[in-house]
């Protein structure tokens, strides 16, 4: 029997929260939530009328959790998730990463935040072709100025415990999908972010490889205490999250 | 960042340059015969100025020539050096030759007269020489068409002024000339040699003698000479010796004047420099044209990678080192391009260099500036053509990656990956 991720620890994983303090406060403090938004609206200026991709969320999880957010196509996962992570700027609304409200700042603090706090798993892997994959999972250390050689012991450890010992040397196009998302998610975790944020990363993998991807997420979850957001409407995800978050049309379903 | 951390952005731009080879070889080959183009250019270019100064103070003037301070403009016979008495010649030929880069001395006298042989008559500017010494100045005894230097007694015509009045080596001619005491000196003298410089001026009107034969057609004491003309091993850079010969010859005589060719042949300096700068408005005309080709190939190169550099951005990497990643491209796509263009221009430059193109079936000798030039299409060994063409190259590739550095470093990346 599988153990079951990290649940929620924050009392109200979903509704309205009241910040403490204001910008670049942390709202409950030390061992406060992971990410926290509060009335959190992205909007699209196109023609005839503006897409209202999300609409006031507010959602907060708490450090550690494996929360998943479902919903269909269309809903505002992918939108959330890149407010989350400060790919893009919010309409309207405030996120809190870590305790700090990253909704203003400038393009070059968003991406020290990034660099700092945040791993990011994409639904088609999107490593980079020119790196091998041990490159690739070393890509983040490497930014971080992580010295080579705990950048590779680093990779050594966890390669082997994802089952992609001795593809070191493989150039992207040569590992199959599930061996790609693997690296994407070792890139994300082997720089220990605070946060993962993994967009739909089971669906483009076969059932077999999506449960061994989701556990070795779950036990990064478990002994390294990251806190994980999915996407997904994959069920198996859902079953596994420690807590589920519903979308519809960019609203959180009560 | 450490050192060994910086190494990952250069190897990934490499890599990214040859992710499309034939687009890379394209791009690389437009600048690699940009480069070939504007070295062997500069190369011709150098090679005209080379003979134009070459032969422009290697003809007759040398490339230093020393006279009477009051000599200039009038040409007056009686502004000698040293004054009416003249001076130690021996003593100012030592003193000359003992500066560094000095090759050889000659001294000169200067008139004006009248040459006739039968029916014709020429206006001749006549000069006085020492044969053996004008071997290491001037070129009269190398261009002798026929015969030899002149002896005492003996006179050697251009090549035009001998047609002119209908001379031939052993023919006489009769000469006459104002001379220094009023008189009028007349003599005949042997033709002993026919020279062709290839400039107008000279083989027109010059007509050489033996320094004490026109002395005594002058009235002239011995020791006086009007000019002392001196070769040195650059050519290009007449003024260091110069100055060294300015001063060793202010302490054997006073009041002489010692000038370089960029002096006294101002023209043919002008023209040196306009050549010098039009080396540049080549390698940049060049090079502007390669950039524009350069950039469209980055430009699409980039927009390819659009989602890469979004994901880049997504993890963390500064705009600023986006950016760079683009600029290192640039660069080793110079670097690679040069190399390539090294490997051609340099045999390239070899070859011509020993084997001139002659371009005489279209294009005959011509004078420019006071100066013969050969209608041979050939280039002149630098270093200079070559580093100001491989700065211009670097610099191209870089420019060039500025554009694509700049749209890769604004790339939304949260759009881009949802392929918005």
């Amino acid at each position: 029997m599988r153990e079951k991720p990290t649940a929620g620890r924050a009392a109200n994983a979903v509704g309205a929260t009241t910040p403490n303090g204001g910008a670049g406060s942390t709202p409950g403090g030390a061992g406060g939530p992971a990410v926290r938004t509060e009335g959190l609206w992205k909007i699209y200026p196109q023609e005839p009328r503006p897409v209202e991709a999300v609409r006031g969320v507010d959602l907060e999880v708490a450090a550690g959790e494996f929360v998943a957010m479902a919903g269909p196509s269309g809903s505002g996962k992918t939108t959330v998730l890149n407010l989350l992570g400060g790919l893009t700027r919010p309409s309207k609304g405030k996120v809190w990463i870590g305790g700090r409200e990253i909704s203003e700042l400038p393009d070059r603090e968003l991406a020290k935040v990034r660099l700092s706090r945040i791993g990011f798993v994409f639904q088609s892997y999107n490593l980079l072709p020119v790196l091998t994959a041990a490159e690739n999972a070393e890509f983040t250390m490497l930014l971080q100025g992580v010295p080579a050689r705990e950048r590779r012991e680093r990779v050594r450890r966890l390669f082997a415990e994802v089952g992609l010992e001795g593809l070191e040397n493989r150039m992207p196009p040569k590992l199959s999908g599930g061996q790609q998302q693997r690296v994407a998610v070792a890139r994300a975790v082997l720089a220990e972010p605070a946060l993962v944020l993994a967009d739909e990363p089971t669906a483009n993998l076969d059932s077999s490889t999506a449960e061994a991807l989701l556990d070795v997420m779950e036990k990064l979850n478990r002994e390294k205490g990251t806190t994980f957001v999915f996407s997904t409407h994959d069920p198996r995800v859902m079953e596994r999250a420690g807590r589920l978050i519903r979308l519809v049309d960019g609203r959180v379903e009560e | 960042m450490s050192r060994g951390n910086h190494r990952i952005w250069w190897r990934i731009a490499w890599r990214n340059l040859w992710r499309n080879r034939r687009r890379t070889v394209f791009t690389a080959s437009a600048l690699s015969f940009g480069f070939v183009a504007s070295v062997l250019m500069i190369g011709y270019m150098d090679g005209i100025v080379e003979e134009l100064v070459s032969n422009g103070t290697r003809v007759a003037t040398g490339q230093v020539r020393i006279q009477a301070e009051d000599y200039q403009p009038e040409l007056s016979i009686h502004r000698t050096m040293g004054g009416r008495e003249g001076l130690d010649v021996d003593a100012l030929l030592a003193a000359v030759e003992a500066q560094d880069g000095v090759t050889g001395a000659a001294p000169r006298l200067y008139g004006g007269g009248l040459v006739s042989s039968g029916d014709e008559t020429v206006g001749a500017v006549l000069m006085g020489v020492d044969a053996a010494r004008e071997e290491a100045v001037s070129r009269f005894g190398s261009a002798l068409v026929a015969g030899r230097m002149p002896g005492p007694g003996e006179i050697v015509l251009g090549d035009a002024m001998a047609e002119t009045v209908e001379a031939e080596v052993g023919d006489e001619v009769v000469l006459v000339a104002p001379a220094a005491d009023g008189s009028t000196g007349n003599d005949l003298f042997s033709v002993s040699g026919i020279f062709s410089v290839g400039v107008g001026a000279y083989d027109d009107s010059y007509a050489l003698l033996e320094m004490g034969s026109l002395a005594e057609l002058m009235a002239m004491a011995p020791g006086r000479i009007h000019e002392v003309a001196v070769s040195v091993e650059r050519i290009r850079e007449p003024d260091i010796p110069a100055n060294a010969i300015r001063e060793a010859v202010a302490a054997v005589s006073p009041g002489l004047s010692t000038e370089a060719w960029s002096g006294f042949l101002d023209q043919l300096y002008f023209i040196v420099n306009y050549v010098a700068t039009f080396n540049y408005v080549v390698a940049v005309l060049i090079f502007g044209m390669a950039a524009f080709g350069v950039a469209n190939a980055m430009l699409i190169a980039t927009f390819e990678r659009r989602r890469e550099f979004a994901v880049a951005r997504s993890l963390g990497t500064s705009g600023g080192r986006i950016g760079r990643i683009v600029i290192y491209e640039g660069i080793l796509l110079g670097l690679f391009s040069l190399a390539a263009g090294m490997a051609l221009a340099v045999p390239l430059m070899v070859y011509i260099h020993n084997n001139p193109i002659d371009l005489s079936r279209f294009v005959d000798t011509y004078s420019f500036v006071g100066s013969a030039v050969r209608p041979l299409l050939t280039v002149e060994y630098s270093v200079w053509g070559p580093f100001v063409s491989a700065l211009a190259l670097v610099t191209t590739g870089v420019v060039s990656a500025l554009l694509p550095a700049w749209r890769a470093v604004r790339i939304p990346p949260a759009d881009v990956l949802a392929n918005r």
